[in-house]
């Protein structure tokens, strides 16, 4: 369970989240939205401990890890992808993520024996397979395709066997018949693992169709929350989002 | 470690004014030598591993004018200029190359270009030492102040230090070309769209940095003795003071200089055996409580 | 997919250290005996230098550092007369390995150009240390009144024979090691912090701990190549710790290939085979040399063993 408490940070005079609590509860799939600049990617780097907040408390599974660097963070459970796949790009898929399960295991120091370490090789095809990218996992990171690349994110992250999961935009970039491909697989992997998903995305269609609970930021701040339909049907967000994306204003007032 | 040697120069005042003048050369030009290789780093984001090798270049093309010539005006200029031209050279036939490769790329080729440098320096003058003397303009009587001796041109030397640190600053916040330089090290393809020309202005940087360089290796030449390879030590303590001042900016690497030059000047007085040793503890000491240096504002980790 | 193992490995260093032995053997000239100690020596520093910059993405430029202190350690414990060959050598790897955590510590947190600059700023630190202790190095005289060699376990190093063939089995020992370590899981997440180090930390790699590890390692495998180069010289010179021999480590990466494991070794081969050429024609070598990098830097844009690399697997590409 993920607990978010008055957590606020600027960057020099822009405030870039501005108290902001959020409870997760354990094993939800939440869904944070927002218009461009509204603080989605801020947040995300806040809860990791990728950034310092200046005020406020992220509790994981019952303690405190503000402060913690965004390894300690990795190894208390919480696990992310980013908005452009961060890869390791002359490894194969295999050897990137065998690697990854190895370090998860704390085993990253084994100096006598040779990678990769064949009670490994179990777990790797679990995630290979979880992902379908069993038919990828010999090919260079580098020369993947835009899609295989973010699932790779995601299984890189799934290797660390989280308990909370961060994916910022897992859809970027794509159009939308591999956009419905790729959230398919979100939903599946979460119904499959129990995890606490959270995922920013901007497709409003995605969101209403299979988050549990919304989050709506703006100027860094919760404008709204709740579920799809109460969402689709909040004043402030059809107003936030008028005018600056009007797909998304249009299916917000459709309703 | 000889403290008391250090408190009987403290307390006297000719010794005092004797090691401050020392200190204050040194670390003007090291403060020369450092802002050309800031100037290009922040702007081209490379760092010049032959920047020594310019500083050497001077000294030689000051000594050779000066023995042509007997002019130290022309010396001078005949260092500075002729390392700037030798720069904007490098740059384009070598340097330009290997923008964009990694680091490895970057460090052979200027490894290459000191070999080359020392060599020919070596071929040319000869592998002995060299001295230039005093030139003839500044034959003057050393300066009494407090009972201490300057000569008279440690005061030109910090005077034109001074005056060329003051024009560098002016010209990179105060004048138009100055903001162009600055907005290319922010954003070049934006420069570029304005239809100014990025691959001259590139060239034209990398000439002034280079420039310092020799400057500070012309005004250098009539106080040290010249010998190929003579490069690498100024290159090393350029590198502690950008680490100490902050890499990018100008006012952080003049302190750090002159910090780097009284470190020098009194430390040969108190622990002569452990100079070097003082030097990497500052920086040491720096890199631990402000990774960013003094004054920078990008920490180095 | 067969995975080279550390069988198979172990099987190609014997066939190697068989090779080494049997050359000299062939061709009893001594000069090819001295050709061979020095690509061994300079090939060890290569190959360890390169465990930084090909392996974990650090380009140092002070490698030499460690080459040096292994020689000067070695050389002083056996001048002191107290300890036997295996001891001191155990001692100088110990003693560097502590030298590189110190440095190490302060250079694997900064970026990659300042951890270039600040290595190369610690090496001539070492370098200034070595002229300036005259009376325990020997200044820019080396280290005086030769290396002494006393007998153990039944070996003579005085005779040439034992002495290269001890050197080219404490070489082949260290490149197997070096190789595991390679092949390892330390290894590969050594390649993920090259690839993308911050990424490697989101997947739970303690960036910092790795890559000081790795840099105390590479520092005493090093060292172990200034033993070599001492012993045989039965000396120590400051050149060894000066900046111009990480240079020269750099560029025989270079020349090799960095991505391939003995890719530094070839270039080690190639520029002792190039150094020893030029210097019977002309005594200007740092000019020959220098034009030769940027020959082949600009020319090639990379690496002779990455071109040829490269070359060979479009070939095999095009063959398919």
């Amino acid at each position: 369970m993920l607990s978010v408490q008055g957590l606020s940070k600027s960057f020099g005079g822009v405030q870039a989240t501005r108290d902001v609590s959020i409870d997760f509860p354990k094993g939800s799939l939440s869904a944070i939205i927002g218009p461009n600049g509204a603080g989605k990617t801020t947040f995300f780097n806040l809860v990791s401990g990728a950034f310092r907040p200046d005020a406020g408390r992220v509790i994981l599974n019952g303690q405190d890890i503000v402060g913690l660097s965004s390894l300690e963070v990795v190894r208390r459970g919480m696990a992310r992808a980013f908005q452009v796949a961060a890869l390791f790009p002359s490894l194969t898929v295999r050897e990137a993520l065998s690697a990854a399960v190895i370090s998860h295991r704390r085993r990253s120091w084994t100096l006598l024996r040779r990678f990769p370490l064949a009670d490994t090789a179990g777990r790797v095809d679990e995630i290979l397979s979880l992902l379908s990218l069993e038919a990828q996992a010999d090919t260079l990171s580098r020369n993947l395709s835009h899609g295989d690349q973010k699932l790779l994110d995601i299984a890189l992250a799934l290797a660390m066997d989280p308990s909370v999961l961060l994916l910022d935009e897992p859809t970027a970039g794509m159009g939308t018949e591999e956009r419905w491909r790729m959230i398919g697989k979100v939903q599946q992997l979460w119904e499959h693992t129990g995890m606490t998903v959270l995922f920013i995305e901007h497709d409003m269609d995605i969101v209403f169709r299979i988050a549990q609970a919304i989050y709506v930021l703006k100027y860094g701040q919760v404008l709204a929350r709740g579920t799809a339909d109460e969402i689709r049907t909040n004043q402030d967000v059809i107003d936030a989002y008028l005018g600056t994306d009007h797909h998304v204003a249009a299916q917000a007032g459709a309703v | 470690m000889n403290l008391d040697a250090l408190a009987g120069c403290v307390s006297s005042s000719a010794c005092l004014v004797t090691q401050i003048s020392t200190a204050l050369i040194v670390g003007m030009l090291l403060f020369m030598v450092t802002s050309g290789l800031s100037l290009i780093f922040g702007v081209l984001g490379i760092i010049n591993f032959a920047h020594g090798a310019f500083y050497m270049m001077g000294a030689y093309f000051a000594l050779a004018a000066y023995q042509l010539t007997s002019s130290f005006a022309v010396a001078f200029l005949a260092g500075a200029l002729g390392v700037g031209l030798l720069g904007i050279v490098f740059e384009r036939l070598v340097m330009s190359r290997v923008y964009g490769t990694d680091v490895l790329m970057q460090l052979l080729v200027c490894y290459a270009m000191i070999l080359i440098a020392d060599d020919v320096v070596k071929i040319v003058f000869g592998p002995e030492y060299k001295m230039m003397g005093m030139p003839d303009a500044f034959a003057l009587p050393p300066i009494e102040l407090f009972g201490g001796f300057i000569p008279a041109y440690y005061v030109f030397m910090i005077g034109a230090s001074l005056l060329i640190g003051l024009l560098l600053w002016l010209g990179i916040n105060k004048t138009r070309l100055g903001k162009t330089i600055r907005a290319l090290a922010i954003n070049p393809q934006m420069v570029g769209a304005l239809g100014i020309n990025t691959t001259l202005l590139y060239a034209g940087v990398f000439g002034i940095g280079s420039l310092l360089a020799g400057v500070a290796g012309a005004l250098a030449a009539p106080t040290r003795t010249l010998t190929p390879g003579m490069g690498v030590s100024i290159l090393i303590e350029s590198f502690i003071v950008t680490v100490i001042g902050g890499m990018g900016s100008i006012a952080g690497a003049l302190i750090a200089a002159l910090l780097i030059g009284f470190a020098r000047a009194f430390g040969a007085i108190g622990c002569p055996l452990f100079v070097d040793g003082l030097m990497f503890a500052l920086m040491a000491v720096v890199l631990v409580v402000k990774p960013s240096g003094l004054l920078g504002r990008e920490p180095a980790r | 997919m067969m995975r080279p193992g550390l069988a198979r490995d172990a099987a190609v260093c014997a066939a190697g250290l068989a090779l080494l032995l049997v050359l000299p053997l062939a061709f009893p000239q001594p000069a090819l005996r001295d050709f061979l100690i020095y690509v061994m020596a300079y090939g060890l520093l290569a190959m360890s230098l390169n465990l930084l910059v090909g392996l974990t993405g650090l380009v140092s430029f002070g490698h030499a550092a460690y080459f040096a202190s292994g020689a000067y350690m070695f050389g002083l414990l056996m001048q002191s007369g107290r300890v036997s060959i295996p001891v001191a050598i155990v001692a100088t790897v110990a003693g560097t390995a502590l030298i590189a955590l110190v440095i190490g510590a302060i250079c694997v947190r900064l970026k990659e150009i300042y951890f270039s600059f600040i290595t190369l700023a610690f090496q001539m630190f070492i370098h200034s240390i070595i002229l300036t202790w005259v009376s325990l190095t020997g200044g820019d005289q080396g280290l005086m009144g030769g290396i002494p060699r006393p007998p153990f376990l039944g070996i003579n190093l005085n005779e040439g024979t034992a002495l290269y063939g001890f050197c080219a089995a404490v070489f082949v020992a260290c490149v197997l090691l070096m190789r595991q370590v390679w092949m390892s899981p330390f290894g590969y997440a050594l390649r993920l912090i090259r690839d993308n180090p911050s990424r490697a930390n989101f997947v739970g790699i303690d960036v910092v701990r790795a890559k000081l590890g790795i840099f105390v390692f590479a520092g005493a495998m090093a060292s172990v190549a200034g033993v070599l180069l001492a012993l045989f010289v039965s000396g120590a010179y400051p050149e060894f710790g000066f900046w111009t021999t990480s240079g020269e480590a750099i560029f025989m990466i270079m020349l090799g290939g960095s991505q391939l494991f003995v890719g530094p070794l070839v270039g080690a081969f190639l520029l002792q085979l190039l150094n020893r050429t030029v210097t019977i024609y002309t005594e200007h070598h740092g000019l020959v040399l220098g034009l030769v990098i940027l020959l082949i830097v600009l020319g090639l844009r990379q690496g002779v063993g990455a071109f040829l690399f490269e070359r060979l697997a479009r070939r095999r590409q095009a063959r398919r």
